[in-house]
Formats: structure tokens, sequence, C-alpha cells
């Protein structure tokens, strides 16, 4: 491995919103320097989980070192900190971005900036980072780079004089990206001979060597076999294994102030080397660690049960094993009424949710009924004692409460000018508070709501994106808690409460909640043997009641000889239907009822 | 079709003497079905709530069909057992020649023989076909006609896409009666959508006019890759709900059963004497041919199935090899027998059954099937099970599913 001076890194991430090209970017970057060859690519390297290439985005960051002979004529190093593209992920985006000294801004020509792009742009200037705004797609027949240069220029203040004009999928620009990279992000501070300073940008799990830990050093080095420490965790561990990623993992000996890297040190879960954490040498320690360590807060809970309850012991397995790889997600073990044992889960966001749901699934064969997602509410009772409640099952009663909050988000959304209205419509629906509305470009509209999470979390994204046909972005992020009008709404099946079926509202919103709910429960549980009533009720008082009439006759009209074959797989689809049912006192309930909340259409 | 699935049996040698076959029982004289179904998969027009694999057929087209049909016959397993049962169904079998008519069941004769008093029925829709068609039909041997009637609707028989009116129906009953075929069904559907029960009742009012010997009354079954399928939701507007179409089942059986028919199967009604003879193959689970596109047979107790695609059946046929799958084991049969026989009245002797797979296989499913004699579908009475009319045939499917 090449020792490089400090004078000659350059360390950078890509910032662009989804599908602006910052794979195909990566990827092309990663060829044209020779990093990866071309027999080795397969498409969009640095996205290697199924999922994250199947939604096109990127959850787990990664990073390659590629080497780059300049037109000066000198051989740098160049680092890319590749970041997650989502809003769930803030704390991880800004950690990657704080282990780089420039950024691409890389936009799509034909589309402009969007929220999530606008979003982490602040970021990587509170980071101060130089950035370098790049125009992607640039051979579309769509691209109006001059329009699309104005808007960055108007949202965001960056002079785009130098911008690049480039089509990662057609290598135009990409040498010239490269230059740019040289001759504008600057070389970190040569602090080689001061104390270890390294900060974790990202850590995964591997079954054989324990937590890979990503990291920049920012001053000092480190070398193979140093006894370290995690200065916020306290863990102390020796190094087994030093290396960098170009991008697959290549051991070296030793790394040094403005390098990035990998160990390997026998660390048994990602909670022990949280992202932000700061790595230090036990023999020299610095004095304090990096600033800008957070602990991971879950801002969205739900409940995990598998339809089969023999699963459970599976089920918990799995999230042991999801966890050692993930530290943001937590867990703990919860029992219902209705749903029998399972865990209470708790995630930094609806993606991080639906990711964490989709790969119990699909990697470790569960079958889940997943109860409505809930934020954490705050509860100060009448004799003073606050709790926080996560489950809507777990809220005190009336009598006992003193006051309910709940958080709030600052929800910022762009679109274009014609959508304003029915997004505002949207946001007030919600229980929005109307903050601010920017002319942006004179198509393009900022408009800022103060939004309960709770109405952000059910389908206010696909909403946005529906209302304004796709062309809206947003992000948001969290504001603190205010006091609400809230009550528990009640279903009852068949006389029975159904703990998982629960959700706090708006008092104001509550009676017309119940209405869609029934209805829509109606909807979706099949008839049964007998009638069932379905009630929605707060605390005592009913406010909505539908009824599922008695199943009345089940039959194939039909049956001839060819048909038997036929029949015998239609009564197993009708056999494995009912096995994907909660049985839920005498009602089999599909999976679908507990998550219905979400899906009430007024 | 899979290769290795395939055994041939050359159509000149007597198949129980060829090596590949498989075991067959020597108590029997023979195993060979006496009972075939002949698959005519054309169609004036498509009905929006027919799934099966049915092809508007051109003249050219049918003639082609014809001629292989002809050669799958040719080397189909047969010991000149004589056939007791023949049936044209379809698509819509009427839409053939006389003279195609006439080569088919002239080859059936040649090759499995047929015996004297062989029912020989026909599926035909109103409007496809004259007095002088259907008098050739008669003296090429068909005995039993299937009219496809549906409703005594002209809006109802629109919406459901069908290729003729009110008034084709009572033209080509007049036909079948001036010819004086004693033995005829008339098919019918009940749960369409915009259907009521009034209208549901004036059609069972018309059938009661026409006085057929045997009728079918089939609950509509939406199904998915249909323009049904696409357009209406099971128990949703403007289908009737089913609280209505059961009214309507109930409705029906005291209407016939008032007249004169007997209720003998979940959809079937006939004059005493006039039961399908042919279904009633499938529903003893008894051995048949299957022959032409997309048919099933169920021959040395193994179900094989013809390519469901025209032009993969006319290449399947060109191999010139009669189609040989496993076997169904014994426990697959006895559940067959009861999926099928629970469908008639008469219900399933429960000597027959053990004889056939020995008592304690048939002990364990009458204990398999106990909640369905709980829930009051199933009876067991003077050695014989059967399901309770009429919430046992209501509920049919959770008396199965038990078994399957």
């Amino acid at each position: 491995m090449t020792d490089v001076p400090v004078s000659r890194i350059r360390n950078f991430s890509i910032i662009a919103h989804i599908d602006h090209g910052k794979s195909t970017l990566a990827d092309r970057l990663l060829q044209i320097t020779g990093t990866v060859s071309n027999r080795e690519m397969t498409a969009q390297f640095l996205d290697n989980m199924d999922i994250e290439r199947e939604r096109g985005i990127t959850i787990k960051l990664q990073a390659a070192r590629m080497e780059y002979t300049a037109k000066d004529g000198e051989m740098y190093i160049l680092n890319l900190i590749d970041t997650p593209g989502h809003v769930d992920f803030t704390y991880e985006v800004s950690r990657s971005l704080a282990a780089c000294e420039g950024a691409l801004l890389v936009v799509d020509a034909s589309q402009g900036v969007e929220a999530q792009t606008l979003a982490n742009v602040y970021l990587a200037l509170e980071n101060d980072l130089e950035i370098i705004p790049v125009l992607n797609k640039i051979d579309l027949p769509g691209a109006e780079p001059e329009r699309v240069i104005e808007e960055i220029e108007e949202m965001i203040g960056l002079d785009c004089t130098d911008a690049i004009r480039a089509s990662a999928k057609e290598g135009i620009g990409i040498l010239d990206i490269l230059e740019s990279i040289v001759q504008k992000v600057p070389p970190p501070k040569d602090t080689v001979s001061e104390p270890l300073q390294a900060l974790i940008f990202d850590s995964y799990y591997d079954a054989y060597r324990g937590v890979i830990v990503y990291f920049r050093v920012m001053s000092g080095s480190v070398r193979q076999g140093d006894k370290i420490r995690f200065m916020v965790s306290g863990k102390e561990f020796e190094i087994d294994e030093l290396g960098v990623l170009k991008p697959n993992q290549v051991r070296v000996s030793e790394l040094h102030a403005g390098e990035v890297g990998y160990i390997a040190a026998s660390i048994r879960a990602v909670q022990d080397a949280r992202v932000g954490d700061t790595i230090t040498q036990v023999s020299r320690p610095a004095a304090q660690p990096l600033a800008g360590y957070q602990e991971a807060t879950p801002m969205v809970f739900c409940g995990l049960y598998p339809t089969d309850s023999d699963q459970f012991e599976e089920l918990r397995e799995a999230l042991d094993k999801l966890s050692l790889n993930d530290a943001a997600l937590h867990f703990e073990p919860e029992s219902s009424g209705a749903l029998g044992f399972g865990f209470r889960c708790g995630f930094l966001g609806l993606l991080h949710m639906e990711v964490v749901q989709e790969r119990l699934e699909r990697e470790y064969d569960l079958d889940l009924v997943t109860t409505a997602p809930s934020v954490v509410y705050r509860v100060t009772k009448t004799d003073g004692e606050v709790l926080e409640v996560q489950n809507p099952a777990d809220l005190p009663s009336a009598q006992v409460r003193e006051m309910i909050e709940e958080p709030y988000v600052r929800v910022e959304a762009i679109t274009p000018q014609e959508y304003v209205g029915t997004l505002m419509e949207l946001c007030q629906g919600r229980r929005g508070v109307f903050v601010d509305m920017r002319y942006l470009t004179p198509n393009r509209t900022s408009l800022v709501y103060e939004v309960p999470l709770a109405e952000v979390i059910t389908d206010f994204f696909d909403q946005l994106k529906s209302r304004s046909r796709g062309y809206a972005s947003m992000e948001y992020k969290l504001i603190g808690y205010r006091p609400g009008n809230l009550v528990r709404l009640d279903i009852l099946l068949n006389g029975e409460p159904v703990d998982s079926l629960s959700c706090i509202t708006h008092a104001d919103k509550a009676h017309e909640i119940g209405r869609l709910l029934t209805g829509k429960l109606k909807e979706l549980i099949p008839r049964q043997q007998f009638q069932v009533p379905i009630q929605a009720a707060i605390g005592a008082k009913v406010v909505a009641r539908e009824n599922i009439a008695p199943l009345r006759k089940n039959v194939l009209a039909k049956c001839y000889g060819g048909d038997i074959t036929r029949k015998k797989k239609l009564l197993e689809k009708q056999k494995k239907g009912k096995k994907r049912m909660k049985n839920v006192g005498s009602v089999e309930v599909p999976q679908e009822a507990f998550m219905a909340v979400l899906k009430l259409e007024s | 079709m899979d290769k290795a699935s395939l055994a041939i049996i050359p159509a000149d040698i007597p198949p129980t003497k060829s090596a590949t076959l498989p075991q067959i029982s020597t108590e029997q004289p023979s195993i060979l079905p006496t009972a075939a179904y002949l698959h005519i998969p054309f169609c004036q027009t498509h009905c929006r709530y027919c799934d099966f694999a049915v092809t508007i057929g051109t003249e050219d087209l049918i003639e082609k069909y014809v001629q292989y049909l002809l050669q799958e016959i040719a080397f189909t397993p047969t010991e000149l057992q004589g056939l007791e049962t023949v049936y044209f169904g379809g698509g819509t079998p009427s839409l053939l020649s006389s003279n195609q008519l006439e080569r088919l069941i002239d080859a059936l004769s040649k090759r499995f023989g047929i015996s004297a008093n062989a029912e020989i029925s026909l599926e035909a829709n109103p409007g496809t076909f004259d007095r002088a068609k259907l008098q050739a039909y008669q003296r090429a041997g068909i005995n039993r006609l299937s009219l496809g009637v549906q409703a005594f609707q002209d809006h109802l028989l629109r919406l459901c896409g069908r290729s003729h009116g009110v008034a084709e129906v009572y033209a080509s009953v007049k036909i079948i009666q001036e010819l004086g075929f004693d033995n005829f069904n008339l098919d019918l559907i009940f749960g369409l959508p915009e259907q009521s029960l009034a209208d549901w009742e004036a059609s069972l009012q018309a059938v009661l006019a026409i006085a057929p010997t045997h009728v079918s009354l089939y609950d509509l079954i939406i199904e998915e890759n249909t323009p049904f399928g696409r357009l209406y939701q099971t128990d949703r507007p403007p289908l009737p709900t089913d609280e209505e179409t059961v009214e309507m089942y109930l409705k029906t059986i005291e209407v016939l059963g008032n007249a004169g028919y007997e209720h003998y199967e979940i959809a079937n009604f006939a004059r005493p004497g006039y039961q399908c003879k042919h279904n009633r193959v499938y529903w003893k689970n008894q051995p048949y041919y299957g022959l032409g596109v997309g048919a099933t047979g169920y021959v040395y107790k193994q179900r094989v199935e013809r390519p469901r695609n025209l032009y993969e059946y006319f290449t399947w046929v060109e191999t010139g090899q009669f189609t040989v799958t496993e076997s169904v084991t014994s426990q697959e049969e006895l559940t067959d027998t009861l999926l099928l026989g629970l469908r008639l009245t008469e219900g399933i002797m429960l000597e027959s059954l053990d004889k056939r797979f020995g008592k304690s296989l048939v002990a364990q499913m009458l204990h398999v099937l106990q909640p369905s004699i709980d829930s009051g579908y199933m009876q067991v009475i003077h050695e014989k099970m059967q399901l309770i009319v009429p919430q046992g045939f209501l509920f049919s499917n959770e008396v199965f599913a038990l078994l399957t």
C-alpha cells in the first residue's frame, strides 16, 4: 500500500437526491480510477444490500479508496465516503460528512434541487465542507442546466460558475470531477503527531470477525495490534485487522491522519462501536472525544408478532442478529391479549421500520403481524408522575391523566407551484401549523409546517407524493414535545377489546377515525361462521360500530373431472390464507387489519 | 412437457404388455376407463366470467383440431373395453360440423367400442345450430344435449357477453324438443351481477315451463383472470350479496324439488332416471379418458393433463405419445373419493370405502371429518356418510378443507 502524505489525500462524499444518479457516478469514479475493473463491476457497487438495490436507495453507507494521478503528475488518494440517502438516517449522514473535507452536490439537470438534498447540503455547510456542484444527466433531452444552476444559486447561495456538467451514465465530465476534487477539496490537517482520534462513520457485523468499524483518522495514527478505546462506550479492544476499502477490504499495517479505513477487533455488537464514537489509543489517549456524538433515539414504535406463535423464539434470534448490525434498532418483549407474545420495536423512522420488517420476513423467513406504528407520548399523571408511552395500549386511563404531550416535527416540502394548495390542505388536515412559505424560483416553492410526528408516520409521505404527482419532496426533523388534546381510541371485536388495534388520536378527529377504522376493518376481516360486531370506543363510550355478517356459504358450485386437482389447490390456498391470519379470540383477523389505521381515506 | 415424465405406449401394442406401464391390479378384468371426455375449445364469443382456454375458431382451425383429436384417440391406450359414456364439452362443441362429429364418434367406436345403450352427451349453445345440424348429430349418436342458457333475461345475457339472447334459447329448445331428444339439460348461473332474486325466480319458472330432464344451476365464481374478475368483487355490488345468493340457492332447491326433480348433486337436479351418467363417473372417482386441449383424464390411477395452449397441444400430439405421470397414492385416492363423492346427495357407503381403502384408513378419515359432523354439515347413518342438505352443501368447502 502506497504511503501518501496528508497533503495528497482528499476525502469527499456525494450529496444527491434519490434517482439523481449518485450510485452511477460512484461506480464511474471507481472504474475510471481503475479501483474496480470493468469485469468486477456489478451495477451500483456501493449499495450492496438487496433491499437497497431494489429500492434504489442507500441505507448503510460504505467507503472507497481510489488512487488518481492528476494533471499535475502527482498521485492522490481520494476517499469517497458514501452517505445514506434517507431522512431517517440524518445523524449517520452528518457523521460521514464530518469525516470529509468536501462534497459533490449532484443534481439531476432535468429535475432540480429536492428537499432531501437541501437538508444534506445544510449539513455539509455546517461541517465546513467545500461543495462542488455537478449537473448530472446532462445528456438527457429534458436537461435544463441553466435553470437548475439558477435554482442552486438561489436556493443554496452557492456559486455555480464552475459547475460541472456531467453524465455518469455516458461517462461525460468524470475527469473534470476528479480534477476538481483534487484542486478544490482541501487536504486534511496534518496532525499525524498528535494522539489518535478516529471518527467512526459506519460499522457492520460480520459473523466471522465481529464488528467491522469504518473510520476516518482525524489526528494521530493507528497500527495493527494497537490497543484501542472507544471513548464514548469506554470499551477497549486490540486491533486484529487494519485495512482500507478499495472498496473491498485490503489489509495495511498503519493508517495516519486524513486516511480512511476499517478495523476488526473481535467486537461483539455494533452497540459497542457506535457511529460518531471516537477511537483512541489506550497507551496515548486523546484528551477528549470528537464532538457531535449522539445516541440513536427511536422515533417510531410498533409491535412485531409472529403469525405462528411457535416462531417467537425465532423472531427473538432474528432481532438479536439484526441488532448486532443495527445500533438504532431497539426491541423488548411485550405481550398482547390479541396477538400473544411479540416485541415492541423502536425505529429511527418509517423506512427503517419497513427495512427491518422486510429483512425479518425475507432473510429469516418469518411471517409477521405488524401493528400500526406509534410515536412516544409523554404522559403526565395527576400524581405528577411522567411516563413515556410507546404503545397506545399502555396509556393510563383518562381519570389519572393530567396531560399528554406528543412529538412535533418541522416538515419542509419543496414543490412545484401548482401543488402548493393541495399540500397546504394536506398539512392542515394533519394538524399542521403553518410556519413559512418561500418562492425559491419562479416555479418552485418551499413550504414549512410544524406537524405532529404521529400524523407524519401514517401515509403523509405517500399523500405528498400522490398529491404532487411525485414532484414534491420533503424532509423533517424533530423539534420537541407539545401538549395535545389526545384520546385513546379502542377497537372491540365481538365485544372484546383488541389491544393491538388501539390508537392514540386527537379528540376532534376521534369520531371520524373511529367511523373510518370500523368501516375499513369490516372490509378487511372476512366473514366468520358467526356475526362479528366491530366497535370503536373512547373509554366506555362507543363512537362507531359496524357488523361483519356471518359467513353464509363456502362452496364450489362447479366441480367435474378435471377440476379435482384445481379444486384441491383452491382448498389449500384457502387453508394457507387462514394460517396467515391471527386468531383474536374466536375471530380470524388478517395481517393487514392491524395496519388498517394507516389506510383510512376520508 | 417434461420429457422425463413421458413414456411411450405404442398405439398398436396392447398397453398392458408394455414394460413401462404401472402395475395393474389383477382383481379387475380391465382398469381402463369406460367414460370419455372430449374437449372442444372453440366459442363464438368469450363469456366475461369464463377462464377456460377457449378460442374464437375459424373453420380451418376447427378442422385442424378435429384431425389432431383423431390422432390423439388413435394413440390412447385401449382394450376395446367399450365406452358407457361419451361427453363432448367445451367451449362450444355445437360449433362442430355434423361431419366432424361423425368422424369423432366413429373413431371412438373403432378405438374403444361404444356400448349400445351408452350415454353420448354434447354441450350446445343457443343459436349455434339449426334443425338439420342437430338431426345429423342425433343420427351420429348424440342422445343427450346440454344447452347453455345461463339466464332468461336479455340484459343479464348481454352483461355476461353471451352470444345469444332469450329468443335464441326458446328457438333452440323448440328444435331439441321437436327432434325428440327426451334427455336434455339446461345450464343456468345465479349470482350474476345485477341479478335480483326476482330475476332468478323467473328463470326457475321458465325452466319448469320447458320441463327438461336435467338442470345444472351454478353459483357464479368470480375468476381472477377474467373481465368479471377485474370488474367485480365477491359479495360487493353489483354482485348480489352472499345472503342473496344463498337465498337463490334455497329457492332453487324448493322450486325444483316441488316440481319433482331430484337434487342429486350440489349443483345438479334430474328427473328420476335422468342423472348424468358421465358426470357420475367423476363424482364416483372412477377412471375416464380426457381427450383434447387442456383436458384432464384419470387413467391407470394417473391424473394426466393435456397442454392448455392449442399450439402446444398440437406439438404434443405430433410426438404421438400418451403421457404417463405418477399414480395417485392410496391416501390421495381416498381423499379424492371423499371430495367428489360427498358432492352427491346419496353420499358414500362406508362398506365400499372399507373395501377399497381398508378399515383403518377410513376410520382415520372419519376422525378427521368429525368437526363437520359436530357443525351439522355431515352425518353418518345407515353405514353411509353424506352431507346434510342444504347446510352441508353450502359449507361443503369447510368439510373438504378438513381433508386437504
